[in-house]
Formats: C-alpha cells, structure tokens, sequence
C-alpha cells in the first residue's frame, strides 16, 4: 500500500468536514473522487498533504506512519524529521497551479530537487527538460509563467511536482480553474501519467475524464464516502440513491 | 517612444522646480520693502506696551519675566527658538517689541536697519554659570577662576572687546597646559555678543572667550557645545555638559535643577522696537554672496548635506535591517501561531514608535536613553531614525507577504521546503517587489525626517541654513536654498527609484 488514511476525522469551527474516512491506494492505482462542492473531497487530500491537520485518525505512506491517533482519541504527529522524510512520497497539484512568478519554468521545476533533495543541479537539468519534453513545453525553459496559459502553467506544476519522483502524485481539480478548451491537455498529460502506471488521486469534476482514466471512483458527500469502485459500476450503475442524484444532475 | 515621453516628464519637472525657484527668488522684492517705510515709531515707554504682542526667546529671563509680568497689560507674548527670530519677526512687523538681552539688542539694531532700544531698561539681571547639582567641586573651582579673572582684569578684556571693540582681547596664553581634562560647555551660540559663530565658523563671545580663560586657569581644555537654549539646563543637569554658560540669569526655577556659579556680569533687558526708516535694499546677487559666498559660508552648507545624507542612508540602511526582522517575526506568528514573545515585543515597538512623534523619540534617545554615555551625536540620530523608520518599513514589508497568495506558501511547503526556505526563496521576493514603491516613499519621508536633527545640536542641512540665517539676518535666502536642496534630492532619487521599479516590473 502506497497510501493508508483510516478514520480521518476533521472539522472546522464546529463543521465536520471529515467524519470518520478512510483511503488505500495501491501502487499502479488511479482514484478518481467526485463529489459535489462542499463534500470534503479537497479537504479530504489537504490532509492526506498536510496542508490541513487532521483531528483523528491515522495516515501512513509505504507503511511509516505519519500520523496515529494518540491516547487523548487526537491525532498525534511523527516528528519533524520523520514527517519529512515521509512528505518525499508524494506530490501535489493545485487548483490554482501555484507556480513561483519569480521564477523561470526550468527554475520552477529544479528548485525542489537541487534544495531539498540536494541532487546535483547536472542530473536535475536533464530530468528536467525531459519532463519538459514530455509535456511538450521543452521550448518554455526560459518563459516565466505569466507568459504562459493557463494550460501550460498547469503542465509546468505537474512537472515540478513529477520532478521531485514522488510514489503518487495528487490532483486537487486540476482543471477547474482552465479555460473549457485548455482542460483536455491537462487532462492528456494526467491519461499519459496514468497509462504509465504513476498512482495517482484526481479530485475531479470531468465525469467522463473519471469514467475513462481511473481504476477507482470514490463518491463522497457530506464528509463521508458514499459509494465507491470500479468507474463502471460507479457511473453505469450506481447503488445510492445520493449518487445516482449527483450523477443526474451532471448530466444536465 | 517611451524613452521620448519619460524625457519630456523629466522636462517638465525640471521646468517646474525651476519655475518654482524663480518665483521664490521674485518674492523678496516684495517682502524686502517690507511695513517699515510706513510704520513710524509708536512704542516710548514701557508703559505702551499695553495691548501690544512682544516676542522673546524661549527660555531666556525675558521669556520668564515678560510671562509672569501683570503691569504691562501686554496683548500677548510670542516666544522664538532664537533671539534673531524674534527680532525678525518684529522687523517684519508680526509682533510689536522684542524683549532681550542688551548687548545682542545692541548688535542686532546695528545690523537691521528700523529698528531702536527703549531707554528705559525692562530689567536688570545677573549671569552666572550653571553645573551640574552637587557639583560642588567644579562650583568652587570655577567661582575661584572668576574671582581671579575679574581681578587681574581678563574678564574686562574681554568685555571691552566685544562691546566696545577696542584692545586685543583674551587668547589663550602661550604653552597653556590643559592636564585635568577636558570640560563640555553648553551654550546656544545665537546669542551676540556672549556667543556666536564668526566667520570662521567657530564660536565666539564674551561667554566663550571667558570659558576658555577660565579653562586656561584651571588647567582644562573647554569644548563648546551648540544647542537649542532650552536643552542647556537639561544638558548640565544630565551631565552632558560640565557646564552651561549662556547668558544665563539666576532664576529660582532653574535653581531647582542646577547649581549656579557667583555672577560674572551684571546684563540688562531691554525692549525692542520699530522706529520709521528706510529698508536697505539689496541685489539678489548680492544677497545671495551675503548669504554663501562670504566667509566660505557654501561649505557650510555642504557639509550639512553631507550629514543629512549620512544620516539618511544609514537610516534607511538599518530601518529595512530592523523592519525586516519585525516584519519576518510578525508574519510569521501570523501564519503559524509561533515566535509568540517576539511577536508582542514587535507589536510593543511598532506601536510605541508610530504613536509618539520623531522628535520627541529623538530627545528621548539623546537626553534619557544615552544620557551618561558618550557617544557621537550623528550615531545618535542614526539609531532614532532607524528605529523610527523601521516601525513603518516593518508594517510595509508586512503588508508585502500579506499580499501574497496562500498558495504560494502551500506550494513550497507540499516541494519540502521549510517554513524559513519558502518565506526567503519564494514570499520575500515577490513581496519586496511589491512593496518598492512603498519604500521609496518612506525613504524620501526620513531624508526630511532628519531634518529635525537641530533638535540634538546635529549640523545638518536643516540646522546650517538655520546657522547662516542668525548670522546674515536674512531668513529667504539660506532657507529657500535648503528647500530647493531637498526639492532637488528627492527629485533625483524618484527618478533613480522609478528606473529601478521598471527594470523589476519588466522582470516578470
């Protein structure tokens, strides 16, 4: 198991956000989560990043434990070290690409590697341009991303995050904030990633982009997963009754 | 194109500061011809001196008696920082009579053409020197001096010279032999003919000379410091100086904080006022080497610049050091709830700092803070500036990251960076560029900030305009000159800024 995420509790304020979920994904695995707004599908993969504490529960990655609710029924956190040693599994991409403006897209992309990793900058470079290559954007190296679209900014983030060679990389709606004809190549680079085994968790709302791509489709609502499994089963024939109404809805 | 356009703006601006110039430079013609042709002489006694508004100069025994003086029914008192100002001020017919010290009464009626001193004298007084209380020590060496020069005649030398101008009067004897140290006399050197600067930009007077004869007696070396008349009593009784030696009258106020030496002249006030005469008139040329070419007066000038941006550069350098870190330690309990202490302490600072004036922060830091250390005045300012301007620099450069976009915390945070590595490598160079502007203006804000540094006896651009203007009696040019220097400074620098605020903008 790549990633293990049981009885994740969090709320804000007094909302619970999160009552009592639990995830594992497996190498080689593509999870798409759907939901309505509000479900707590993001919130659901900021905890799994620590970008959000969790109040409960318990997260692993490759079996080291980063998170495990202490004796107090709160989660308690591994230590500063040890939770970094565990952040070297994973990688996001944001909603809003969240790309350095000050920084070249080649400079973006070998910043992490050369810094925290301290791999030597040679090494970087060519992984780099070739990651560049793949998203087809080897002649941007020098651009900064304001002259880039938005669908090239997106392509640089999953780069940068790819170049760190995380275990699985996460998608917080990668394409929500594109243009509508700029989200199929996003969506092509994440089909690629996908066809080369990369896990992968898409928190998406391109139903048919879900249906296609992932192996795994988890519903959630109100802070708890409804309904998950094959995308088949999920979209052609789903079991609850809030899915089928979400899924209807989108058909519209 | 563009490169066209931003020639034209610097014309313009050019155009317009040179205009503005002009205009001053116009001005004089009609403030020159100033009320005294039509003002005759209307005051002959004291006793006209009902309902009339006096000018003294703050501090000064005329200050104190004029204030708590029923009799005269005065309409009001205006008090100057200098007796010059209020001579001014009465030659250009702002206020009715002038209450001062007879001899610089004396000296400023024959340099100012219309004006005349009542023959009956408003009151008789005695000076003395001032030390520190308790200084017994130094009271009776210096009483012994004064006795001694008044008996061997010194102390008549001197006199005679500097009002009747006659004889050599005092130099210090030759192989004079200072071995018991050195002894810091405050005076506020605007004051003719006890104390004042003469062409050669040293002080002099019957108080200087004297203090230097006393010094040769006693076997101390006497070093003059300038100040504002009020700080003198402040000065001695902080031990700033040894002693203060300015004309200054026992009173049993200013008994209360220093001890005063036996008296070693006996001075009169005596009243001012306008007589009817003809103003001088003079070229602008002419004023113009009056003011800065006689008597080398444009080095003056220009070491007071050189002070003002000494100060200011180095202000500003430390301000960003100091705004930096506050605003670091600031952000940083924001973002994460850490550096709890420091956080108060930062907000203690910027709040005690932006809610009290400059000034007052300038004196606290001289007078309270470094009061028994000796340390060079210019240091002084330095460290009240910086600490003043780092306050706001700090809120600037906060408001900076604030503005950056949570995102880009979170996107260094899931790459492995660090809390410190994000806020250096990614937030603090966009937030500095956004806050360029903003520095800029605080810059040219301290650049004029300093010109307050008078207040500690700083010569700065500021307080040397000031100096010229008590010794020519001419009060446009030195300060129009001093404005158009700032104009100028700060003109140069938004330009500089602005070149430097594009290239960045071009920068991504």
């Amino acid at each position: 198991m790549i990633l293990e995420m049981s009885g994740i509790q969090k709320s804000f304020g007094g909302l619970e956000v999160l009552k009592d979920i639990s995830l594992e994904v497996d190498s080689g695995e593509v999870v798409s989560v759907i939901g309505p707004s509000g479900s707590g599908k993001s919130t659901l993969l900021r905890c799994a990043t620590f970008l959000e504490t969790i109040d409960a529960g318990e997260i692993r990655y490759m079996g080291k434990p980063a998170a495990a609710t202490g004796s107090q029924g709160k989660a308690v956190y591994v230590s500063h070290s040890e939770l970094n040693e565990v952040k070297r599994y994973f990688g996001l991409v944001f909603q809003q690409f969240n790309l350095f403006p000050h920084f070249s897209v080649l400079r973006n992309i070998m910043d992490a590697p050369v810094f925290v990793q301290k791999r030597p900058k040679e090494e970087v470079h060519a992984e780099a341009m070739e990651l560049l290559r793949k998203m087809n954007l080897e002649n941007r190296a020098d651009a900064y991303p304001c002259q880039l679209s938005g669908g090239q900014q997106q392509r640089v983030a999953i780069a940068r995050a790819l170049a760190l060679k995380p275990s699985i990389l996460f998608f917080d709606e990668p394409t929500s904030a594109l243009d509508p004809e700029l989200t199929g190549e996003v969506l092509k680079v994440i089909r690629q990633l996908a066809e080369e085994k990369m896990t992968m968790v898409v928190v998406t709302h391109e139903m048919p982009f879900a249906r296609a791509v992932s192996n795994r489709v988890i519903f959630m609502d109100r802070g708890v997963i409804v309904e998950q499994g094959d995308p088949e089963e999920v979209f052609g024939n789903p079991k609850q009754e809030r899915t089928v109404q979400f899924l209807r809805n989108y058909q519209r | 194109m563009k490169k066209h356009s931003s020639m034209r703006r610097t014309f313009a601006v050019l155009l317009i500061i040179g205009l503005v110039s002009a205009m001053f430079m116009a001005l004089p013609v009609f403030a020159g011809s100033d009320g005294t042709e039509k003002s005759a002489q209307t005051i002959f006694g004291l006793e006209d001196l009902e309902g009339k508004i006096v000018g003294v100069q703050t501090g000064t025994t005329g200050d104190i008696y004029i204030s708590d003086d029923a009799e005269l029914k005065l309409k009001g008192v205006e008090r100057y920082n200098t007796g010059f100002e209020a001579v001014q001020a009465l030659s250009q017919n702002k206020i009715d009579a002038v209450v001062i010290d007879d001899q610089p009464a004396q000296a400023f009626v024959a340099q100012m053409n219309g004006l005349t001193i009542l023959d009956t004298e408003y009151v008789k007084e005695d000076y003395a020197m001032a030390v520190q209380k308790g200084n017994t020590e130094l009271l009776g060496k210096l009483n012994e001096a004064i006795a001694a020069l008044q008996e061997n005649g010194t102390l008549q030398t001197i006199v005679d010279y500097y009002i009747d101008h006659s004889g050599e009067g005092y130099s210090s004897p030759k192989g004079a032999e200072h071995p018991n140290g050195k002894l810091v006399m405050a005076t506020n050197a605007e004051f003719p003919p006890y104390e004042y600067y003469d062409d050669n930009n040293e002080i002099v007077g019957i108080d200087a000379d004297l203090a230097m004869a006393i010094g040769d007696y006693l076997g101390y070396e006497v070093e003059i410091s300038d100040m504002k008349f009020d700080s003198i009593i402040t000065s001695v009784a902080t031990g700033k100086a040894q002693f203060g030696m300015a004309g200054l009258t026992v009173t049993e106020e200013r008994e209360q904080s220093i001890d005063f030496t036996n008296p070693y002249y006996t001075g009169k006030q005596v009243v001012i006022v306008r007589k009817s005469a003809g103003a001088q008139r003079e070229t602008i040329i002419d004023r113009f080497k009056r003011n800065f070419v006689q008597a080398g007066r444009w080095k003056m000038l220009l070491s007071g610049l050189g002070v003002t941006l000494v100060i200011t550069l180095f202000s500003t350098l430390f301000g960003v050091l100091i705004g930096f870190v506050v605003a670091i330690i600031r952000s940083t309990h924001d973002k994460t709830g850490g550096l709890r202490i420091l956080n108060i302490i930062a907000q203690v600072y910027t709040t005690v700092i932006r809610g009290t004036p400059t000034v007052v922060q300038l004196l606290i830091i001289y007078y309270v803070v470094f009061a028994s250390v000796n340390i060079p005045k210019i240091i002084v300012a330095v460290i009240a500036f910086s600490m003043n301007s780092g306050a706001y620099i700090s809120e600037i450069i906060r408001s900076g990251i604030m503005s950056i976009d949570e995102g880009q915390f979170e996107a260094g945070r899931s790459l492995g960076f660090n809390y410190a590595q994000t806020m250096r490598y990614f937030i603090l160079p966009q937030a500095l560029k956004n806050v360029i502007p903003a520095l800029g203006n605080e810059f040219i804000t301290l650049l004029k900030e300093t010109s307050i540094s008078g207040y500690i006896a700083i010569n700065d651009m500021t307080k040397v305009g000031d100096v010229i203007r008590s010794r020519t009696y001419d009060a446009f040019m030195p300060l129009v000159t001093v404005a158009l220097v700032y104009l100028l400074l700060v003109f140069i620098f938004a330009r500089l800024w602005g070149v430097l605020e594009g290239r960045l903008r071009r920068n991504g």
